[in-house]
């Protein structure tokens, strides 16, 4: 069961991830990917803290490929902080960090801010992010968006 | 503390006293829009700092900084970007309305942005070792300034300086007229010095522009 592959590590008991998919066109590979966290503390934990999703998912090994990835970050009034996206990233599921090689484009909720470069990290838990290569931003003194987009 | 008014681009031009105070009602703030171009940025999404590392290129209307690393930081309040720290070979390059040109080298560079009683405060304070350096250009006019530390607060182009105050003024010649180049070196630019300034003294052993009025530097 590939699906049982790719929910592995993500539904613990006590953890507030939940995977969802769609159907699969073959084993180990499915489309519409995915995962969202939610906040625990109350009252907000029917809110998004993040969401990650792409056009399509592979394992490979312990790793999820995901192309066409999007990576969300939720205020827990419900509004979006920000979100990345990527042509291809990988998936660590069991410790929640996504990493390419590739393109990332980051752009603030409200779209003030944006920042881009090649070769990147972001880690899920405390919403870390590393952009390692030509890196660009574009933000603006005096608006209201965070500077951490 | 020592502290004086070295330079006032404004006040320069027309003879008048330089403005101490900080802030000003009249002119917007001139960091509004940041490019930032640099090897390694890092941050936390939705949070309140985000630091550039390698090869900082920062660019705005009138302004360009270079330099190691560069941190943003806004308040835990609120969204609004208000304290820039820019460390290890900064080198600003300023140009204001009216082509009045600013070449700054320092080790860092602090921003502050903030709003007092209506009054925007733009402070830019350079400090480090080697020892920051100023360099204004008005037409046909050119001031090379040292000092320990700089506050330039853009808001009303008052420069302040203290601790090892230096200054040379001299028209612009061919040569100071080129370009200023991004280095941290303390030498000065060959320059056309006021008769009466003594160019004997070696650099960084005394000022070579007498003081006027115990307030230092040309202009006052």
């Amino acid at each position: 069961m590939a699906g049982a592959v790719l929910l592995a590590g993500c539904n613990k008991s006590g953890d507030n991830v939940v995977e969802t998919r769609a159907p699969q066109d073959a084993p180990g590979h499915t489309r519409d990917f995915t995962s969202v966290k939610y906040f625990d503390a109350a009252p907000f934990q029917q809110q998004m803290k993040w969401r990650l999703s792409g056009a399509d998912a592979q394992p490979l090994g312990e790793l999820l490929v995901i192309k066409q990835a999007k990576m969300e970050t939720f205020n827990t009034n419900g509004s979006r902080q920000a979100i990345g996206e990527a042509p291809e990233c990988v998936y660590d599921i069991k410790n929640g960090v996504a990493s390419s090689a590739g393109h990332l484009r980051l752009q603030s909720g409200d779209g003030k801010a944006r920042a881009e470069g090649d070769g990147f990290l972001w880690r899920q838990d405390d919403s870390f992010f590393i952009i390692s290569n030509h890196t660009h931003e574009v933000f603006e003194i005096g608006s209201e968006t965070n500077i951490g987009l | 503390m020592k502290m004086l008014c070295l330079i006032a681009l404004t006040a320069f031009a027309t003879g008048t006293t330089a403005r101490a105070q900080m802030g000003t009602n009249t002119a917007p703030h001139f960091l509004r829009l940041l490019d930032i171009h640099a090897d390694i940025a890092e941050g936390i999404l939705g949070g309140h700092t985000f630091t550039n590392r390698g090869h900082v290129h920062v660019s705005s209307p009138g302004f360009d900084m270079t330099c190691e690393q560069l941190v943003a930081s806004s308040p835990q309040s609120g969204g609004r970007v208000n304290h820039i720290v820019a460390e290890t070979n900064v080198v600003i390059d300023a140009t204001d309305a009216k082509g009045q040109t600013v070449h700054a080298t320092s080790d860092k560079a602090v921003y502050d942005y903030s709003v007092e009683n209506g009054v925007t405060n733009e402070p830019i304070t350079l400090t480090g070792n080697p020892q920051p350096q100023v360099i204004i250009h008005q037409v046909g006019f050119v001031s090379t300034n040292w000092a320990d530390v700089f506050i330039w607060n853009r808001a009303n182009n008052v420069f302040r300086s203290m601790g090892n105050e230096r200054s040379l003024t001299g028209p612009t010649s061919a040569e100071t007229n080129a370009p200023p180049t991004a280095t941290n070196e303390l030498a000065a630019p060959k320059m056309s010095l006021p008769p009466g300034a003594d160019t004997n003294f070696p650099p960084g052993s005394l000022d070579l522009v007498r003081p006027r009025g115990g307030r230092g530097g040309p202009g006052f």
